[in-house]
Order: C-alpha cells, then sequence, then structure tokens
C-alpha cells in the first residue's frame, strides 16, 4: 500500500513539475518569418482583412517607442491588434465571462530578436480558452484555426503595405472602438 | 519675493513690540516706504527694458543681411559664390582642396586615386556619364561632363553647405545647381519645386547643420537611408535613443562637433578612418585635426571597470555602442539587384513597386532593392584602411567582388573589431575584359539606361565616358560594399552586454584570432578543467566516506 501512495506521490510531483516547466511555453508559440519586420506586420494585416468570419484590425502598436521617447533602446516590437464579432460578442454578452475582455483584442506581435531575424508571437488561443469552459474553448479553437491562417504567407505576392493609421496606431485605446471589439 | 509682499513685511515687523519707536519716525515712515517702493518699481522697469533691447546672442558673429554685396538679385549659384569670396577671399581655394570638390583620394599605400569619381559602388554604380544627375550633391555648380573647370572659383557652392534657410535644395538633373524657375519634379509627377530665392539664402547663412551634411549623406544612392545606414534623416531630429550625442534635447552636436574643419577639410572621411585610437583624449585644435574619433574626447580607458577598458585594445567602441544601425522605420538598402531593371510590368510598360514600408522595391530602370531596419551588424577586423575597385580594376567574377576590402586583422596593432553595414549588389561587368562596368543611366538621350531600358547602349555609352575598352558582352556579377558603422550611438545603457558576444552563435561569431571565453573552447583546456572537477568531486566522496567508515569504526 505504501508503495501505491509513493508512487501516486511521486507520479503527481513529477506531473506537476512538467505543467510548470512546460505551461509557459505552451500557452504561447513563436514562429520565425521569412520576411523582415514590416512585411511580416503588412502580410499579417492583409491575411486579417481578408480571413473573414467578422475580422478587423484595431489597431498597431510600437511597444518600442515609448521606450524610445524615454531615451531607451530595445528592438522593434509592433502588436498588430485584431477583433472578430463574431467571437467577441458571444462572450462579451455572458456577464461570467465579461472578465475575458481582458484578453481583447487579440494580438499577435512581430519583433525581432539578436540574431537579426524577425519572429511573430502568438498566443495559443484553443489552449487558454479551454480553461474556461466549453463555450469559451469552442470559440477560441475557432480563433486559433483563423489565427493559424493569420501567419500563412504566399511569398510569389507581392509585399503589400503595412497599415500604419489602423485605430488605435498611436496608442489610443478609445479609438479601438472602431476596430470592433 | 515681490516688492508690495516685502514692503508688507517690513511694516508688519516694525509694528512688532520690541520695534518700539518715536510718533515722529513713525509718520515717516509711509513715505519711506513710498520712495523705496519707487527705486525698487523703476530698477526692475530699467531692468526689464534692457532685457528687451538687448537682443538675444546671435550665433555668428557677422549678419550677412547686413553686407550690401548680399543685397541683392542674384540671377544663379556663382553670382552668389563671387559675392561671397569678396569677403571670404581664400574660401574657394581651400573647398577645391578637399574630396568634396575633387571626388578622389589619393591611396596612401598604392598611390591609387580613388573617390566618388572613379570608384564603382554597387548602389547607382558611377557618376561617370552621369553627372548632370549625380552632381546634385557636388559641392560645386556645373559639373555635367568631364570639360567642368575645377579651377573657376565661382564654381564653388557656398551655399549647400551653408544654407540656414532650409530652402536650398539641389535636384538630380541640374549639374549640381539649384532650379532657377519653377519645375515639375519628378518630371510627369505633377510634384513641383520651387525656384530658389538666393538672395534669402545668401543672407542666412551659418555654421553647417546636420541638415546641411544630410541633404547628401542622408540620402546618398538616392533614398532616404539608403547608402550608409547609420546616416538618415531621423538625425535632424534625433531624440536621445537614437544618438546620445545628437540629440536633439541634449548635447545636440552638430556633424561638425566632430567632424571638424580645417582649411574646408572636413575630418573623419571613410577613405582614411581613424579606426584605432590610443592614448588619453586629446584637446582640440592642439595635438591634431581629427577629433572624429570617439576617443578625442573619451580616452581609450573611458569605463570605471578595468575590464571593459582592457577590450578597447581589440573593439572598437562602435562595436559596444551602436547595438544597430537603421533604428527607426526609415530603414537602409541591404541589397540593390541590377540584373532585374529593364523588366517590364505585366503590360509591358515599365513599372515600380515599394514595400510595406513604402520604400523603393522594385523599379524597371533601376531593378530590385530590398531593405531592413533596426539591423544587427557584421563585425569585421579595421584598420581604417580599406582597399577599393577603381573603375578599370579585374575582378574575378566567380566569386562575389569585394567593392572595398576593409584591412585589419587580429594580429595587426592597429586594428579593432568594428560594426559593419554589408551592401550585397548585382552589376554588371565585362565579360570578357573582367571588370565591372560604367553604364550611363541618367538623361534623356538614347543611350541612357532609364530612358531606352537597354543595357547594350547604355554600357556602351558609359564605358566609352569612362575611356575603357568594351567587348560587348555583359553578364552580372554578385557584389559586396562594406561600410564601418559609426553614427547612431545609444545610451551606454543600451551597450551590447557580455553575453551578446561571449556565448555560442553571438555577434562575434565570425570573428577570427582572438580567443574569447564562453564562444571558444580549447580541448586539452576543457580537459584539464574537467578532470579537475571529477577530481574535486571524488576527493570530496571519498573524504566523506572515509569519516563515516571511520566514526562507524569508533562507534
Amino acid at each position: 500500500m505504501l508503495k501505491v501512495i509513493t508512487g501516486f506521490l511521486v507520479g503527481m510531483a513529477v506531473a506537476a513539475l512538467l505543467i510548470y516547466k512546460l505551461a509557459a511555453g505552451m500557452m504561447f508559440r513563436e514562429v520565425p518569418s521569412q520576411f523582415g519586420m514590416e512585411e511580416t506586420v503588412a502580410r499579417i494585416q492583409q491575411n486579417v482583412l481578408h480571413a473573414g468570419n467578422g475580422w478587423s484590425l484595431s489597431g498597431l502598436r510600437n511597444a518600442a517607442k515609448p521606450i524610445e521617447m524615454s531615451g531607451g533602446n530595445v528592438l522593434p516590437v509592433m502588436m498588430i491588434e485584431a477583433c472578430s464579432t463574431n467571437y467577441s460578442a458571444p462572450i462579451l454578452k455572458d456577464d461570467s465571462l465579461r472578465f475575458l475582455s481582458n484578453l481583447m483584442p487579440c494580438k499577435i506581435s512581430v519583433y525581432k530578436k539578436n540574431d537579426g531575424k524577425t519572429y511573430i508571437g502568438l498566443m495559443n488561443a484553443e489552449l487558454i480558452g479551454g480553461l474556461f469552459g466549453s463555450k469559451v474553448g469552442d470559440i477560441m479553437s475557432k480563433v486559433a484555426a483563423d489565427q493559424a491562417k493569420f501567419i500563412q504567407f504566399d511569398a510569389s505576392q507581392p509585399a503589400p503595405a503595412m497599415i500604419k493609421n489602423a485605430p488605435a496606431a498611436s496608442g489610443g485605446s478609445g479609438a479601438a472602438a472602431d476596430g470592433g471589439c | 519675493m515681490a516688492v508690495p509682499a516685502l514692503l508688507q513685511t517690513v511694516v508688519a515687523d516694525m509694528r512688532a513690540p520690541q520695534f518700539m519707536m518715536s510718533s515722529r519716525f513713525r509718520s515717516v515712515l509711509p513715505l519711506l516706504a513710498a520712495v523705496a517702493l519707487l527705486a525698487t518699481s523703476t530698477a526692475h522697469a530699467a531692468n526689464a527694458k534692457l532685457e528687451q533691447i538687448i537682443a538675444p546672442v546671435p550665433h555668428s558673429t557677422a549678419d550677412h543681411s547686413k553686407f550690401k554685396e548680399l543685397n541683392r538679385e542674384f540671377k544663379n549659384g556663382p553670382e552668389v559664390t563671387k559675392a561671397c569670396l569678396t569677403c571670404h577671399t581664400e574660401a574657394a581655394k581651400q573647398v577645391q582642396h578637399t574630396k568634396h570638390w575633387t571626388w578622389e583620394a589619393t591611396d596612401p599605400k598604392t598611390g591609387k586615386v580613388r573617390g566618388k569619381k572613379n570608384i564603382i559602388n554597387n548602389y547607382c554604380t558611377s557618376p561617370v556619364s552621369n553627372e548632370n544627375d549625380c552632381m546634385a550633391c557636388h559641392a560645386g555648380y556645373g559639373w555635367k561632363d568631364d570639360k567642368f573647370d575645377f579651377k573657376a572659383e565661382q564654381n564653388v557652392d557656398c551655399l549647400i553647405c551653408h544654407d540656414q534657410t532650409g530652402t536650398y535644395r539641389k535636384l538630380p538633373g541640374f549639374a549640381g545647381h539649384p532650379v532657377y524657375k519653377r519645375v515639375e519634379f519628378p518630371h510627369g509627377s505633377g510634384k513641383f519645386v520651387e525656384a530658389v530665392d538666393l538672395k534669402k539664402v545668401a543672407q542666412s547663412i551659418g555654421m553647417p547643420t546636420r541638415s546641411n551634411c544630410g541633404s547628401c549623406h542622408f540620402f546618398g544612392a538616392g533614398g532616404n537611408g539608403a547608402k550608409h545606414g547609420d546616416l538618415d534623416s531621423s538625425l535632424q531630429h534625433p531624440g536621445k535613443y537614437l544618438d546620445v550625442h545628437m540629440d536633439e534635447k541634449g548635447l545636440n552636436f552638430s556633424c561638425t562637433t566632430c567632424h571638424a574643419t580645417s582649411h574646408h577639410e572636413v575630418s573623419g572621411s571613410r577613405y582614411d578612418t581613424a579606426a584605432a585610437v590610443k592614448g588619453p583624449a586629446h584637446i582640440r585644435g592642439k595635438k591634431d585635426e581629427s577629433p572624429a574619433s570617439c576617443q578625442s574626447c573619451h580616452s581609450n580607458k573611458p569605463h570605471h571597470e578595468a575590464m571593459l577598458n582592457q577590450h578597447t585594445d581589440k573593439l572598437a567602441c562602435q562595436t559596444c555602442h551602436i547595438p544597430e544601425y537603421a533604428r527607426n522605420q526609415i530603414g537602409t538598402e541591404a541589397s540593390w539587384d541590377w540584373s532585374q531593371a529593364t523588366t517590364m510590368g505585366p503590360d509591358g510598360k515599365p513599372m515600380a513597386r515599394k514595400d510595406s514600408a513604402g520604400r523603393r522595391a522594385f523599379d524597371s530602370k533601376k531593378g530590385a532593392w530590398e531593405w531592413d531596419s533596426y539591423v544587427i551588424p557584421e563585425y569585421r577586423w579595421y584598420n581604417g584602411y580599406s582597399d577599393y575597385k577603381v573603375i578599370g580594376d579585374k575582378i574575378d567574377p566567380s566569386k562575389t567582388v569585394q567593392i572595398n576590402e576593409v584591412g585589419g586583422s587580429a594580429n595587426d596593432p592597429d586594428s579593432r573589431i568594428w560594426p559593419v553595414k554589408v551592401h550585397r549588389g548585382k552589376q554588371p561587368y565585362d565579360k570578357v575584359n573582367n571588370y565591372l562596368t560604367v553604364q550611363h543611366t541618367a538623361g534623356e538621350d538614347d543611350s541612357a539606361l532609364w530612358h531606352n531600358y537597354d543595357w547594350q547602349k547604355a554600357i556602351t555609352a558609359g564605358m566609352k565616358a569612362a575611356n575603357l575598352p568594351y567587348s560587348g558582352e555583359f553578364g552580372f556579377v554578385d557584389t559586396a560594399m562594406t561600410w564601418p558603422i559609426t553614427h547612431m550611438v545609444a545610451p551606454k545603457g543600451d551597450a551590447l552586454g557580455c553575453a551578446q558576444c561571449h556565448s555560442k552563435n553571438g555577434r562575434l561569431q565570425g570573428i577570427e584570432g582572438i580567443y574569447m571565453p564562453a564562444r571558444d573552447s580549447n580541448r586539452w583546456l576543457d580537459l584539464i578543467g574537467w578532470t579537475l572537477v571529477v577530481l574535486t568531486l571524488f576527493g570530496v566522496l571519498m573524504h566523506g566516506a572515509l569519516r563515516i567508515y571511520s566514526s562507524r569504526k569508533k562507534g
């Protein structure tokens, strides 16, 4: 009996350790981009605009800008904000789920690292959505499917222009309302 | 404290019990107060008036609008220069000895004459046969072919460096002249450039600002930031993050603060770089005429930490303190592929396309470009010497042709590891004679590439102007041009950290000739180290085991 209990406890400890170590990596994804910063941003923006399912651009923020304004430097980080009313409305209508507005709008970050390459950072919407019950899980699995399409690029197509004046591009939050969320 | 408040305080103090006085004295108090008030007010008024009368301290000791020589209308630039020379009698002679005028620089090692006029770069390639356009960045007027008079003093352009109005522009196509009549530019664009007001410009001249130098150096190769990467229009009004020295709200250095001039010769040319300055900081004008190095002000031991100072005999300051260049979305050109020039759009007509950030990406006239921003530099040993290919130098087309090879090695005490921009290109060469070709690109004549889209005619005309034989067969060869990076110095808090170089796959991965801890390893050293670790562990375990054994034996 002691062996069974010990084995169970050891198994629990190992599982907890694994979750602790792997959870962060599972919650977020990082994908290298074949394009430079601006082109990656522009191609994602175009994919969002052509994704259907109510998707629109809510903003484009340059997270490095405030640091530059205060006299410092970081490698560039652009955050594309996108929202789909098809997915946000059912969550925002439900009082018990409205706190999930914290996760809105969806953000896809595009950044450069010290190897000189451009990367795309995404939240694992399906996994995180699953933590909040079946309703949110279902919605977020659809969001995840659309997100996967956002970062599929057709290199044979010429680079589109980056949309700089998307709502909230200057960092304001109120303007984001026009974007759909 | 304001005067009425001061008086109230004095009167209140006098009314205090300890300030007892006679009734006669008390009666004259209001009179005394009134006199004091009047005197104080008059002094304040006088001071205020003086402040209004005395104008702010001007930058220059001469107000050029007061000179009668400049108080007239000018038909063209040379007329202005003649007026300048009536006072600045030796200025043109000085300018005529500088690279800004000759576009030549002699190689001190080989005697080879380099300079813009003689090298073929992998941007616009060569000004030869294209002078009418390229000389928009010449400090002179009228250089449109090989007949230009380099001795004529009135051909020196004073205004391009000294204009303070910001209205003086030289456009391609005018052989270095500004526009004297309103013109549509670019031709057919519907955009117009107004005629320059030469009188206004001549009357407002001053010492060169960042905008003066930048009017050429920010826009080299025909685009903002295209050529250098560490020079673009963002440096007209830079923040601290972009350049700690040029920070507009801080030190606000102009270019000439570092690139100090002597007899109009600007120090710090890429043909003569101070790559490894040693010793303490020096006083400007006392020791040498070239303060265009970090050490001129900071010395070669600028850090509080001795360990960092030990790096200065191997690393240029720029290596750590310019972690990235082109730190904005202006970006810089990474490559120029001329082989795609003359490719037409789907309708068979010339076309142009921009990239996602609005920078030129393709043009049927010029080919295709790639851009990058916030660029991590490449690194090279550099001793300040670059061997440039000049017109007619032989190449090996089976390899990437180095337009310039930067000198230096780990064994050279005058070498430092420098950050560089490497601009890649693909450009035409003579397949039989094996040299890069000169092509006639700009112009409206039938042999100009940008007019007729015919490579054969363009190369034939260009080679003829360069006095070089042309076989009639051309191909395209890969080229690379290396530019030491020295501007866009970040605040010290943003300098590279140790691990960015001292690690596997770090920034200095490709640098050879030195041992770098954490990057490099030595098999024997590693073996000795690990053996010591294992022996130490073994010793500890043995010691513990023996103690347990001996205690049990005693027990």
